[in-house]
């Protein structure tokens, strides 16, 4: 909590990338969470093209403390009859949120028919769906503009917000031009002004907190939001009011 | 404790702020009174400065660029960009018998086939160590092989090691154990928990604060510093302590 206002982190990833230090150790991200003063974070594990296998992780993750992690699905088009029943059982089951995609992991850029069974999947249910997007092929963020307008009751989150200027330009674009497009912040790109830019160009309305944790450690993730030249009201949005709003938490 | 305004809590000295232009990134601070309005934005007294031409340009021409930024008070320290060569050394020289020089960068010449091996870097590395001149070598450009090589050859020379990031993790322990005269610089080191743990294992005092801005804000990582477990004395170290230790208390 700062200053009364619920924080909430909206990327985030439970599995082990050893090479690069990123260990999901409650403890750790806990210690890390706290002293930032983010409430709950939201958590997927992508590393698994079952769904299934990292799904179930997640679920052991989020259960050790629920109070303070809430997990995303994540599924993959490279196992396409896997990946309605695990959406579902993720959802009704497992009480998941939200679903994540990982464009890169795919051959498929994620405006591709491959794709289109999950965003239906959240349009029925009125779900929201991050995606990571960057200068990667698969993850150009001028694609989620082109699939939000079919899919009006999900909302379609643009992770990095592009990440680097021209794919950063595209996702500014997208959410411009439609309402259900927001952009997450996360970045190791911590270039001045981007904060600024995103929440004057967009709207403090829909722009989300995002850290990847435990990638990134979510402190300088959150630093970027509390240090920008954005009004008070625009940094209790960011940092986790919009998030509520997008995922139903009271 | 956060709030949503941050201002730092003890004295910060930049170690790592890049001025001017480069040829694909105009700076957002045009001049040295915008530099200086920015800084006092974030809370930060003092900073270490080098000129963007000198990253991939001209060490020699950035350098001359330097001087618009420096004024009469010692907010902004020059830092002066090297490279073996004949000019690029008697600039460097010429400097430092004018008393102006406390620290220098390495210029990359590795892109250029001259690798960061002894038999190309001893004649400088010896000179900078004779001189008690500290060195900032820049971590993105650098093979971590010869890195270690070439300066286990000059134990007495003092660095500071510039951009780790995570993908550096795997390197950053061994680097700080086997150069026991290296420093490593903040600006983009995120893996979650590292500057707590680095500070458990080879102490305060081989962190260095620094921006990178125009590179990057310079706000986020100060924020992360203020939000550790280190002490209040420890803070002001990596925010301060341990650069002007670096420099030698010398202003250029």
């Amino acid at each position: 909590m700062i200053d009364g206002t619920q924080i909430i982190d909206f990327h985030g990833h439970v599995g082990r990338w050893d090479r690069y230090g990123m260990l999901d150790e409650p403890a750790l991200l806990l210690h890390a969470m706290d002293a930032a003063g983010i409430d709950r974070s939201c958590v997927f594990n992508i590393f698994h093209p079952d769904g299934t296998t990292g799904n179930d992780l997640t679920a052991r993750f989020v259960a050790q403390h629920p109070d303070r992690f809430i997990g995303f699905v994540y599924v993959s088009p490279l196992l396409p009859a896997t990946m309605l029943p695990e959406l579902g059982r993720a959802i009704d089951q497992l009480h998941f949120a939200a679903i994540k995609l990982y464009p890169p992991y795919t051959p498929w850029p994620l405006n591709e028919a491959p794709w289109a069974p999950i965003y239906e999947f959240a349009n029925a249910r009125g779900l929201a769906v991050i995606f990571h997007t960057g200068p990667e092929p698969q993850s150009l963020p001028k694609f989620v503009g082109e699939i939000a307008p079919y899919y009006p009751n999900a909302n379609f989150v643009v992770g990095h917000a592009g990440n680097t200027p021209i794919e950063r330009a595209q996702a500014i674009a997208a959410a411009q031009a439609h309402p259900n497009v927001y952009l997450e912040t996360c970045s190791t790109f911590r270039n001045p002004g981007v904060i600024e830019q995103l929440v004057t160009e967009v709207g403090a309305d829909r722009v989300l907190f995002g850290s990847d944790l435990p990638l990134m450690d979510p402190r300088p993730q959150i630093g970027k939001i509390i240090t920008a030249r954005i009004s008070d009201a625009a940094k209790r949005l960011v940092l986790g009011d919009n998030a509520r709003r997008l995922l139903q938490i009271n | 404790m956060s709030t949503l305004n941050f201002k730092p809590r003890v004295a910060v000295f930049d170690a790592n702020i890049r001025v001017g232009d480069r040829y694909d990134e105009p700076s957002p601070c045009r001049d040295r009174a915008a530099l200086l309005r920015e800084m006092d934005h974030h809370g930060i007294g003092r900073a270490v400065i080098y000129h963007a031409q000198t990253e991939e340009i001209s060490p020699v021409e950035g350098n001359q660029f330097l001087d618009a930024w420096l004024g009469a008070d010692d907010r902004l320290v020059a830092q002066w960009s090297i490279m073996p060569g004949a000019a690029s050394q008697a600039q460097i020289e010429t400097l430092h018998a004018q008393g102006r020089v406390s620290s220098v960068r390495l210029h990359d010449t590795g892109t250029a086939g001259l690798p960061f091996r002894p038999w190309a870097y001893d004649p400088l590395l010896h000179w900078l160590s004779a001189q008690r001149i500290p060195l900032w070598i820049p971590l993105p450009s650098m093979d971590a092989d010869e890195l270690v090589t070439t300066l286990q050859g000059h134990p007495g020379l003092i660095t500071v090691l510039v951009g780790a990031h995570y993908v550096h993790h795997l390197l950053i322990r061994p680097l700080l154990t086997l150069l026991p005269n290296a420093h490593l610089e903040l600006s983009r080191y995120e893996p979650i928990g590292e500057i707590e743990a680095l500070r458990d294992e080879f102490g305060a005092e081989r962190l260095l604060y620094g921006s990178w801005y125009s590179r990057y804000a310079m706000g986020p990582m100060l924020f992360y510093l203020h939000h550790t477990r280190l002490s209040d004395a420890e803070l002001a170290l990596v925010c301060a302590g341990n650069l002007e230790r670096i420099l030698g208390g010398v202003t250029a």
